[in-house]
């Protein structure tokens, strides 16, 4: 019992070290970013599909908390409370919610991933979720009305797809690899 | 890892953390709350800069805050120039700018290690509801233990796919990386039972 | 006296698929405990049942007079471990905290905490490196710095599973001679390394999860060589 939690403690740790590393080499990025494309959005979607839900959340959360403290670990070096009060705020948030949306629909049950399950879970919490979140958040922040703000929030969406499409390969690619990874205690 | 703290010893630096973030987020919440009005806005400016000086880290400071802001205001303008009257644009760019600036007062006035002393005490009262505020601690510091770690794993898989000639994917790298991430948490995991910290 | 005395008896580990350890009884008393034997032959599962990391299928174990089965906390706090890998040992940021985190949960005041970690990175002369991040520490003092935590535990038994495996000839013997020669501690050497062997009081040997020799490690250790020469 006690291992497990260690465990679980370490795997955390890794998964949000992981999301900070997704965030070092040359960060691919829409627009130079003001709600930047990058892997780091996708290592939220990984973060639910391997660790499940309660873990997942958590290690996304770990990682904010870090970011919020002043280390520059979102992609392009961007850190510090600022980027909890701009437009991308929600975004980040959603993050959270997200990672834990798509554990508890890729994990349903506590069961192993099949590739249907993830791509919808990748789909619906790593996206809906986030843009659930990120849309309203960014429009109160730069008091562009809600309609207007989830029209120019569409340019994001096809590479937003595309995340999508590359976390279900990553994670079933895992799951052959190194299945170990997605035992849930 | 390198924060994005500033030494210093100004009124701000001295502040603790806690009631620092509290004043912080009171004047960033006013910030966007602020009507359109031209002289509040440049009252507004006026007041930020004057928190840069505060925090003597000085208005060149805030400049170059403001300059890695520049995509981000100017994604903020492109998308609503099209929408809005211009003067309601800028007094927008001009609020995210200001409440970004005026939020990272707080980091670049406080160590990282104050910041995550100050979370912890505030976590520990929720102890009754399952928040074990040590191990939150704990979560905090191995992460910044682990970073440079699986920053090595990455650089070494790049290394290994360039040495066979594979073109380097940021896709290819991400299933190995995975892989050696997940195991180095095992280890991870049985140092931290052998050093008796479950 | 049950102090330093590590006892087995008729100890198995099963794991899903495979069977690490076979029936294996011993008692051993010696300072210096060298372990030898093929890849895979079961050393690492041996190291890993005297502090509890893993425990027996079956038989009993005692390490200096605990149950590492039943006393899992009590044992770790007896036994020190060194991994071969420096990286996955060190947990906190720093090199002062991550000393210091092997002394947390013993209820010290702070300040003491402060001068036992000090004194105790001027014994490893690491004491330029305290504030120093960890991954700016090359091998050989990572290793040394997993050393220092583990020992100003004052454990009172040091088991090391293959730590010179990551380091240089240099490190090595920096590390060796502190193993060997200069602390006090009851050791258990997990080592490829047949001259570190070679120094100890005592050699096992492990082949396909059984204890197939031991005694002084000259013989121990000529007889593996042999072994390894046959085709
Ligand atoms: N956690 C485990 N689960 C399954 N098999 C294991 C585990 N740990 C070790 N083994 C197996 O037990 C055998 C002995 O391993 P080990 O003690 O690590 O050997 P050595 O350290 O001598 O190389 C190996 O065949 C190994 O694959
Ligand atoms: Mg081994």
């Amino acid at each position: 019992m006690e291992r497990f939690e260690t465990r679980d403690v370490a795997r955390i740790v890794v998964f949000a070290a992981i999301m900070a590393v997704l965030g070092l080499p040359g960060a691919v990025t829409l627009f130079g970013g003001a709600v930047p494309i990058t892997l780091q959005s996708m290592g939220a979607m990984l973060a639910g599909a391997v660790l499940g839900p309660w873990r997942g959340a958590t290690s996304i959360i770990v990682f904010l908390v870090l970011t919020f403290a002043g280390l520059p670990l979102l992609s392009g070096g961007r850190g510090g409370a600022g980027v909890f009060v701009g437009p991308s705020a929600g975004y980040l948030a959603g993050w959270v919610l997200g990672a834990f949306v798509v554990g508890v629909i890729v994990r349903f049950r506590g069961r192993p991933p099949v590739w249907w399950r993830t791509a919808l879970g990748c789909l619906v919490g790593g996206m809906a979720v986030v843009y659930a979140i990120g849309v309203p958040v960014q429009a109160a922040v730069t008091h562009l009305p809600l309609g207007k703000t989830v029209l120019s929030a569409l340019v994001f969406v096809p590479g937003d797809l595309l995340k999508v499409v590359f976390a279900t390969i990553v994670t079933m690619a895992l799951w052959r690899a190194y299945p170990r990874a997605f035992e849930l205690k | 890892m390198i924060s994005l703290y500033r030494p210093g010893t100004s009124l701000l630096h001295r502040m603790p953390a806690g009631p620092k973030l509290v004043v912080v987020a009171g004047l960033a919440t006013a910030i966007s709350l602020l009507p359109a009005n031209p002289l509040l806005l440049a009252a507004v400016l006026v007041a930020v800069a004057g928190c840069y000086l505060l925090a003597g880290t000085g208005i060149a400071e805030a400049g170059r805050q403001l300059w890695r802001l520049r995509w981000v205001l100017l994604v903020v303008s492109l998308s609503q120039v099209f929408f809005l009257p211009v003067l309601a644009v800028a007094a927008n760019v001009i609020r995210v700018g200001a409440v970004v600036l005026v939020a990272n007062l707080i980091t670049l006035t406080t160590r990282t290690d104050r910041l995550i002393d100050a979370l912890e005490r505030a976590l520990r009262p929720l102890r009754k509801l399952g928040v074990n505020s040590d191990r939150v601690a704990l979560m905090l510091s191995m992460t910044i233990t682990t970073i440079p770690v699986i920053a090595g794993f990455a650089a070494r898989i790049r290394e290994a796919q360039r040495a066979r000639g594979v073109t380097v994917s940021p896709f290819a790298a991400v299933v190995p990386l995975l892989v050696m991430a997940l195991k180095h948490a095992d280890d991870l995991a049985d140092a931290l039972v052998a050093r008796g910290a479950d | 006296m049950s102090d330093h005395v590590i006892g087995f008896e008729h100890v198995s580990v099963r794991f899903a698929r495979h069977t690490a350890l076979r029936d294996v009884s011993v008692r051993l008393e010696q300072r210096r405990i060298a372990v030898i034997g093929s890849n895979g032959s079961g050393k690492s599962t041996f190291a890993r049942t005297l502090n509890g990391l893993i425990v027996a299928s079956e038989g009993e174990i005692r390490v200096h007079g605990i149950d590492p089965a039943r006393e899992p906390k009590q044992v770790r706090q007896r036994v020190g471990f060194i991994f071969s890998n420096p990286d996955t040992q060190i947990i906190m940021p720093t090199v002062a905290e991550d000393v210091a985190f092997s002394l947390r949960r013993r209820g010290l005041p702070r300040a003491e905490i402060r001068d036992r970690v000090t004194a105790a990175l001027n014994d490893f002369g690491l004491a330029a490196e305290a504030d120093s991040p960890v991954h700016e520490l090359s091998s050989g003092q990572k290793q040394l710095l997993a050393l220092c935590a583990v020992l100003i535990g004052e454990p009172g038994l040091v088991v090391a599973d293959e730590p010179t495996a990551y380091l240089d000839a240099a490190n090595s013997r920096r590390i060796a001679g502190f193993l060997l020669d200069r602390m006090p501690q009851q050791l258990v050497l997990i080592t490829h390394d047949l001259r570190l062997a070679a120094r100890c009081d005592i050699a096992l040997r492990f082949e396909g999860g059984r204890l197939s020799d031991q005694g002084e490690p000259g013989p121990v250790i000529a007889r593996y060589e042999e072994d390894q020469e046959q085709p």
